[in-house]
């Protein structure tokens, strides 16, 4: 099986000597190809920041990640950002749609970056938001969709250039229990079509549709491959 | 990414606020239409004032007392030139054809009961030729007037229709400075030069002007205002120069310091020349200024829209934008501003030239150059004021843009 997210040793330091805060702290964690996995703790454990590394956001302070085999802590801000187009799809809280443009036109965007050329662009975007289920608001201003349905057209976008990796940060912490139950259920079947998705979470209701829970507490991972179905008891025990 | 979808790219941002980008544009436009309009209108005053040197003919010299420094000392004329100066420049020097020395002075001029102010000009027949006033009815004065110190006058059209109105003014009796003046002829609409109506006149001859209307005011002779000559042709004006130079320094017994001047249509069109070419300068310098201001404004309002749109910025670097793609996108928002609003500038700088030489002599009009210019210069400023809130843009951590609500 293909390894999708490896830390080794990996930590982040941020300030200076005196009041240095590490953020993570010799972190090892192996993600492999098809897993669906929540990253939870409690604030201020470390999971923003290995979301962010994860997401090729940030680089690690020491250590080594490798994001489909590729060593990507020494990478430069354009190869850093051409690993964020092509491998990986972000999902965030508050989607970050961009209020001008058509859902469809939100969705191209990955491609515009990608350098893919219009027709195929529009192509492939009908295609992701039929996916999620919006075949029919090809042409909808984000502020004319639900929550729900700007955060599909979120999904469409992190999806539309076959990343390796659907990282998704808080994806319902903005959605009531009725449509967080409409995305996650779109998140299982991108995952059961091959796709891995990474999401940090701090809803158990939302983990326990996962299958892996990667537990953090100040900066280092107490429990790697924790089962979703007895979550409630561990939660409570870890906390 | 490619230009084409950034230029898209900005072009759907810029429309999403139109408001924000026409007001942005504001400064570039106006700018632009001041530049514009500006240096038209400096090119117009100067292609006017040229033409009106021309219209005097290539062969014209005039001869006018000081040097052009005593002239700046006084504010009244020397009275170096006299009488005696025009008849010796018209016998001595053999590449004069004609010599019409001018007195002249503002003098009322009554017709029974009516009654007009214009300029009286004592002078000699050759005034025709030299200057080519022609008669329309009548004569002009002629060599036995000027030796007798006749009372006759030719008056300019203007100056006839506002005497006489509709009847016949030939034979019938004018007085000037309260002198009866028997008029002789009418002569030909002339037009104004450089503003001064020169068919508002009335000739007398100009014996008669210094014996009965200025007086002998000279202590070197009988004074003359300037003097008007006409070289035998274009090729002569030169010689003419030099020779006339020379003649009236013997005569004026000069050592040091000319107190006279002789100029040619040639020196008049380079004073022309200077003088509207400062002011063009001048009125571009101004107008550079606002451009200036412009591109200021741009560079404010692209501050701005870099802090409002962190979250965009964020985004667009999460999903696969690298520091450059982020870099060219803001620098060509500012470029379309600026290229824009200099585009619509020009247009209202062009109709702004337009609208001066319908309204005012001034054949002012917009060369291709001053629009290429303004253009250019107008999207390089959006380039040169774009840069730093784009690099700001560019720099901008995606963590820290995409967390700040």
């Amino acid at each position: 099986m293909k390894t999708i997210i490896r830390f080794e040793h990996v930590s982040k330091v941020y300030g200076s000597e005196n009041t240095e805060v590490r953020a993570l702290s010799d972190v090892n964690l192996t993600v492999e190809a098809g897993e669906y996995c929540a990253i939870m703790g409690p604030s201020g454990s470390g999971k923003s920041t290995a979301m962010n590394v994860i997401g090729c956001l940030d680089r690690p302070t020491s250590g080594s990640y490798y994001l489909d085999g590729v060593d990507v802590a020494q990478l430069n801000d354009h190869e850093l950002a051409h690993i964020r187009n092509r491998k990986i799809g972000f999902v965030f809280q508050q989607f970050h749609l961009l209020p001008q443009l058509s859902a469809m036109e939100n969705v191209m965007l990955p491609m515009v970056y990608a350098g893919i050329p219009l027709p195929q662009r529009q192509q492939r975007a009908t295609e992701a938001l039929t996916r999620v289920g919006l075949a029919n608001r090809l042409n909808n201003r984000p502020n004319q969709l639900s929550g729900g349905q700007q955060q599909r057209v979120a999904i469409a976008r992190a999806i539309v250039n076959q990343p390796v990796l659907l990282l998704a940060d808080e994806p319902t912490g903005a959605l009531d229990s009725h449509t967080t139950q409409e995305v996650m259920a779109i998140f299982a079947e991108l995952n059961a079509s091959g796709i891995t998705v990474v999401m940090v979470t701090h809803e158990s209701e939302v983990a326990r549709l996962t299958r892996r829970v990667v537990w953090f507490r100040d900066g280092q991972v107490i429990h790697p491959n924790l089962s979703p179905t007895n979550l409630a008891q561990v939660t409570v025990a870890a906390v | 990414m490619d230009i084409l979808e950034s230029v898209k790219m900005a072009v759907k941002t810029l429309t999403a606020n139109k408001l924000r980008s026409t007001l942005t544009m504001l400064g570039i436009i106006i700018g632009n239409a001041s530049v514009i309009t500006m240096v038209g209108v400096g090119q117009g005053a100067q292609r006017y004032a040229s033409g009106q040197f021309e219209s005097l003919g290539p062969n014209v010299l005039f001869v006018i007392p000081g040097s052009s420094e005593s002239r700046n000392r006084t504010l009244d004329m020397p009275r170096t030139l006299t009488l005696e100066d025009a008849k010796a420049i018209a016998t001595q020097v053999p590449t004069v054809s004609g010599v019409a020395p001018q007195l002249q002075t503002q003098q009322a001029v009554v017709y029974s009961n009516r009654s007009t102010s214009a300029l009286i000009l004592g002078t000699t027949p050759d005034f025709s030729s030299v200057r080519t006033f022609d008669v329309a009815k009548g004569r002009f004065i002629s060599d036995l007037d000027v030796q007798r110190g006749t009372r006759s006058v030719a008056l300019g059209p203007d100056l006839a229709k506002s005497l006489f109105g509709t009847s016949d003014p030939l034979g019938q009796t004018i007085r000037i400075k309260n002198i009866s003046f028997q008029v002789i002829g009418i002569m030909e609409a002339k037009g104004a030069f450089l503003g001064n109506n020169q068919d508002d006149v009335a000739y007398i001859p100009l014996s008669t002007m210094s014996d009965q209307i200025t007086g002998n005011t000279s202590p070197y002779g009988t004074e003359v205002t300037f003097i008007s000559i006409a070289a035998r042709d274009e090729n002569s004006v030169g010689a003419a120069q030099f020779q006339i130079t020379n003649l009236l320094r013997l005569r004026h017994k000069i050592v040091t310091d000319d107190d006279f001047t002789v100029r040619t249509q040639k020196d008049a069109l380079e004073v022309v020349g200077n003088v509207a070419g400062a002011l063009t300068i001048m009125l571009a310098a101004i107008a550079g200024i606002s451009l200036f201001v412009g591109g200021i404004g741009i560079m404010n309002i692209m501050l701005v829209s870099v802090r409002e749109r962190t979250q965009e910025i964020g985004l667009r670097k999460a999903i696969g934008a690298s520091q450059d793609d982020i870099l060219v996108q803001f620098i060509i928002e500012a470029i379309i501003l600026a290229a824009l609003g200099g585009a619509v500038g020009t247009l209202i700088g062009v109709g702004g030239v337009t609208l001066v030489s319908m309204v005012s002599p001034l054949k002012a009009g917009v060369s291709p150059a001053a629009v290429i210019i303004a253009v250019g210069v107008s999207s390089g400023i959006g380039l040169f004021f774009g840069v730093v809130p784009a690099r700001q843009a560019a720099k901008l951590d995606p963590i820290v843009a995409l967390r700040s609500a």
